[in-house]
C-alpha cells in the first residue's frame, strides 16, 4: 500500500515519527494527480515548486508535510482563485494569503494543488466549470457533487487524503455524500475564511472533506486554529455520544419522507446503528417553519453576491460563462428586496426555533441528499414526490445549517445501486466536535465498513 | 394560452425596467430556475410574519440571544 493511501492522521503520524519521507510523499502525490486526474478532472492547478517550498518551510504543526488540496475558492500567494469560472462579475481576484492558506501553512500542511469546483459555486452537481466537469470516482459518468466537486472527487479518487472545501448551501456535504466521504460544514465563523471573494457572507464556511471523521477532525482543527478534542472538552457541549444517551431528533416530512427508497433504507439502518451504539434515543420533532427554510436560504445566499450585479456588469457577462450562471446572475440582479427582507425575518424565527429544539435534542438527523449522484449530463433525481432537479432536492436537505449557522456533517452509510449514500447530522452552534464524535460512533457501529469503501477501479 | 404567474410577470418587467439584456436562452434558464423556486418564494411572500421579531446584530456563530 502506498503511503498516499493512508488517512491524513496516519500520514501525519508517520511523517512525525520519520517513517515516511514527506518529500517522497509529495512526489508520489503529484505523480498520482498526473496519473488519475485526466479521468477525474478534480485538480485544476499544481505548482510543484511552491508545494516544495511549503514543505521546506513547514512548521512542526499537526499536519507537517501532509499534502492536501484547496478548492478554487480562495487565493494563494502565487495564484488567484477563479471560482471555477471564466470571470466573476464585479470581483477583483488576486493572489494573496487567504485564511485557509494561512491555516494550512501554520499547521505544516503542503498544498499540492487547487481543486476544481462548480462554476461560481452555483450547483450541487459539479457538472459545470471553466475547467470542465469533475467526474465521480465511483462512476465517471455521474456527478461528483458540488460545488466542492474537486475536493470530493480528489479524496475519493485517492489523489490526497484531505481537501478543503466551502459550504454555502451544502457544498461540502453534497460531494461528501456523492463520493462516499465524510464532510464537515463547521459552525459559521469558526473556520478560516479570510480572502473569500464574498467577504460579507453569512452562509459560507470552509471545511474538510476526508475519508473519515477523525481525519476531518484533524483538518478542521487546522482550519479552526484550535484542537477539536474527541469525546469531550468542547465549550458549551451538553454531552458526548461516548457518555451514552445522545438525543437524536428527526423531522420526517420532508427530510425523510421525500427521499429515494434505497437511500432512506440505508439512512434508517445507520440511524438505528448510531442510536444503539450510543444508547441514544430517536425523537420525532417538528420544524414549524420548514417550508420557508429553502426560499429564505436561497434568497439570503443570492443577495450576498448581488451587490456587484449592476445592469452594466450583468450585460457584460463573459460568453464563456455557462448559460445557467448567466441566467442565475441576471435573476439575482432583480430579486425583490422585500422578499429578501422577509427571508431575514424567517432566519430569525428559524434560529429561535432551532435554539429551542436543541434544548431537547443533541443532533438532528436526515439523509444528506435525497438520492444518489445523478448522471453528469442529466442531473435529475426521482423522489416519492416526483422528478426533481438534483439541486432543488439537495438544497432542501442542506440549507438549514447555512441559514442558521449551525454545523453539519455528512457520513457515508452504504451504497444504493453502487453509488454512495449518506446520513447528515446537524448540531447546535459550536457543537462541531460533538458531530465528529457522533460520526465516529456511527463508524464504530458499522465496523468502519462504509468509510473504508473505495471506488472499485481504485481499490 | 398558458397563464403567466405574477412572479413571472415581475421577472419580465424587472428585466425591462433595469435595462438588463437577456437572450432567449438566458430567459428560458431564468424562467426554469424561477419555476423551481417560485412555490417557495410565493410561500415566503404570503407567509404570516406579522409580529415576528428581527434578530438584531445576529451572530451566526452562536444561538440567538434570548
Amino acid at each position: 500500500m502506498s503511503a498516499l493511501d493512508l488517512g491524513l492522521r496516519e500520514q501525519a503520524s508517520r511523517i512525525a515519527s520519520g517513517e515516511i519521507d514527506p518529500g517522497e510523499l509529495l512526489d508520489e502525490c503529484l505523480a498520482r494527480i498526473e496519473e488519475r486526474n485526466p479521468e477525474l478532472n478534480a485538480v485544476v492547478a499544481t505548482f510543484p515548486d511552491q508545494s516544495r517550498r511549503m514543505l521546506e518551510r513547514a512548521t512542526d504543526g499537526p499536519l507537517r508535510g501532509v499534502p492536501v488540496l484547496i478548492k478554487d475558492e480562495w487565493p494563494l500567494p502565487w495564484r488567484a482563485e477563479t471560482v471555477g469560472a471564466a470571470s466573476v462579475p464585479g470581483a477583483r481576484l488576486e493572489p494573496g494569503e487567504s485564511g485557509p492558506y494561512r491555516a494550512l501553512r501554520d499547521a505544516g500542511a503542503v498544498i499540492a494543488g487547487v481543486a476544481n469546483m462548480h462554476e461560481l459555486g452555483s450547483s450541487s452537481t459539479g457538472n459545470t466549470s471553466v475547467y470542465g466537469p469533475t467526474h465521480n470516482p465511483w462512476d465517471l459518468e455521474r456527478c461528483p457533487g458540488g460545488s466542492s466537486s474537486g475536493p470530493g472527487a480528489a479524496v475519493a479518487g485517492g489523489l490526497v487524503s484531505g481537501a478543503v472545501g466551502a459550504d454555502g448551501l451544502g457544498s461540502i456535504r453534497f460531494p461528501a455524500a456523492y463520493c462516499g466521504l465524510t464532510g464537515l460544514k463547521p459552525t459559521f465563523g469558526r473556520s478560516a475564511m479570510d480572502g473569500h471573494h464574498i467577504a460579507n457572507t453569512e452562509t459560507i464556511v470552509s471545511g474538510p472533506l476526508c475519508s473519515d471523521a477523525a481525519d476531518c477532525r484533524l483538518l478542521a482543527s487546522a482550519l479552526f486554529g484550535e484542537p477539536l478534542p474527541a469525546g469531550g472538552g468542547e465549550a458549551g457541549r451538553r454531552r458526548s455520544p461516548t457518555d451514552q444517551g445522545l438525543r437524536i431528533g428527526v423531522v420526517r416530512d420532508p427530510y425523510w419522507d421525500d427521499v429515494a427508497p434505497g437511500v432512506r433504507e440505508l439512512c434508517e439502518a445507520a440511524l438505528e446503528a448510531l442510536r444503539a451504539e450510543v444508547a441514544g434515543e430517536v425523537i420525532e420533532v417538528e420544524l414549524r417553519e420548514k417550508d420557508l427554510v429553502l426560499p429564505a436560504s436561497v434568497l439570503i445566499a443570492q443577495s450576498e453576491e448581488a451587490a456587484h450585479l449592476t445592469p452594466a456588469n450583468v450585460n457584460a457577462l463573459s460568453p464563456e460563462l455557462g448559460v445557467l450562471n448567466r441566467g442565475i446572475l441576471k435573476l439575482r440582479a432583480i430579486l425583490p428586496g422585500a422578499l429578501t427582507a422577509r427571508a431575514f425575518l424567517v432566519r430569525a424565527k428559524v434560529r429561535r426555533e432551532l435554539a429551542e429544539l436543541f434544548e431537547r435534542i443533541d443532533v438532528l438527523a436526515w439523509p444528506t441528499v435525497p438520492a444518489v449522484a445523478p448522471p453528469l449530463t442529466d442531473p435529475t433525481i426521482e423522489l416519492p414526490s416526483g422528478p426533481s432537479s438534483a439541486d432543488a432536492g439537495n438544497a432542501r436537505q442542506a440549507v438549514l445549517a447555512n441559514l442558521t449557522g449551525v454545523p453539519g456533517i455528512s457520513v457515508p452509510v452504504g451504497r444504493d445501486g453502487g453509488m454512495p449514500a449518506a446520513l447528515q447530522l446537524l448540531g447546535g452552534w459550536g457543537s462541531d466536535a460533538l458531530l465528529l464524535d457522533a460520526a465516529e460512533a456511527l463508524e464504530r457501529a458499522t465496523d468502519r465498513e462504509f468509510v473504508e469503501l473505495r471506488p472499485g477501479a481504485l481499490a | 394560452m398558458e397563464a403567466v404567474s405574477p412572479l413571472q410577470r415581475y421577472l419580465e418587467a424587472a428585466l425591462e425596467t433595469f435595462g438588463i439584456e437577456a437572450d432567449e436562452v438566458e430567459r428560458a434558464v431564468m424562467a426554469g430556475v424561477w419555476s423551481v423556486y417560485e412555490p417557495g418564494m410565493e410561500l415566503l411572500r404570503t407567509a404570516d410574519l406579522d409580529g415576528a421579531e428581527h434578530e438584531l446584530r445576529a451572530d451566526l456563530s452562536r444561538p440567538p440571544k434570548r
